[in-house]
């Protein structure tokens, strides 16, 4: 894949996922894509990822995928950006994430996520704790 | 044009002079102008406040480790992903994913974004006494 084939991927797989398109999610995953979250500590298959979205909706009233900074690589891309998201009571919140994709024959093969749950009261707007200094 | 291989050897003479704690050859990876930002801040830190603090680990710590090092080279930079371990003075080995995203120019890191999670602090800096 070219770096503009990787970076249009990039897009509209963000794009997909901020308009609540699973059915295109679906053809942007390659059968054996795996998701790796940071925050869980695990992998999950594309499937699964999936099957999780319907619900994963329901959380939030809007979600938007916002100044993104895209840079590709030899088979892949890091995407830098800020997600957005307005809750059903109004609160709106910010949660700043870093996605490593790996790709291969137009689909997505591998997503590595990492982001801070420290910050996912405030994203929900509840009270929230602070980084601990030592 | 790419230099992968300049890039690559960049990214790695920093993450084994803070492991080796060669504290000069850290800070030559640093542009004069450098800044680093964190996740759990959304802050950029200056280059003088990040030195310190690296510093400081540094002879605080007794290991720093940076393990299963995945690197990625992009134009005008690279992407490392990376298990951060730290022996503290007690023993106690904390971890932590980091996924750290350099943007470099003339054979230096002039920018640099460290995502992690707070979330689990406690694994990282071990459990609250």
């Amino acid at each position: 894949m070219t770096d503009g084939e990787i970076r249009e991927l990039c897009n509209r797989f963000f794009d997909a996922y901020e308009g609540r398109r699973v059915d295109e999610l679906a053809e942007i995953y390659a059968p054996d894509c795996v998701i790796w979250h940071n925050v869980f500590g695990r992998e999950t298959t594309g499937a699964e990822n999936l099957a999780a979205l319907p619900k994963s909706y329901t959380g939030q009233r809007r979600r938007s995928y916002d100044d993104r900074t895209v840079r590709t690589f030899e088979g892949g891309f890091v995407i830098q950006y800020t997600l957005h998201g307005v809750q059903h009571d109004g609160h709106r919140g910010a949660l700043w994430i870093c996605i490593v994709g790996l790709c291969r024959d137009g689909k997505i093969t591998r997503i590595d996520e990492y982001m801070d749950s420290g910050k996912f009261a405030a994203w929900a707007g509840r009270p929230t704790g602070e980084w601990r200094q030592r | 044009m790419r230099k992968d291989s300049e890039t690559l050897a960049l990214c790695d003479r920093f993450f084994d002079a803070i492991e080796q704690k060669d504290y000069a050859t850290l800070e030559r990876c640093y542009a004069p102008e450098a800044v680093v930002w964190h996740s759990h801040d959304c802050l950029y830190q200056p280059r003088d406040a990040n030195l310190a603090m690296l510093k400081d680990g540094m002879s605080r710590l007794k290991k720093m480790r940076y393990r299963n090092r995945l690197i990625h080279v992009f134009e005008g930079g690279f992407v490392q992903q990376h298990t951060l371990f730290v022996t503290h003075p007690n023993d106690f080995v904390g971890q932590m994913d980091v996924c750290f995203v350099a943007y470099t120019r003339d054979g230096m890191i002039s920018r640099a974004y460290e995502y992690f999670d707070t979330g689990q602090v406690e694994k990282f800096l071990g459990p609250r006494s």
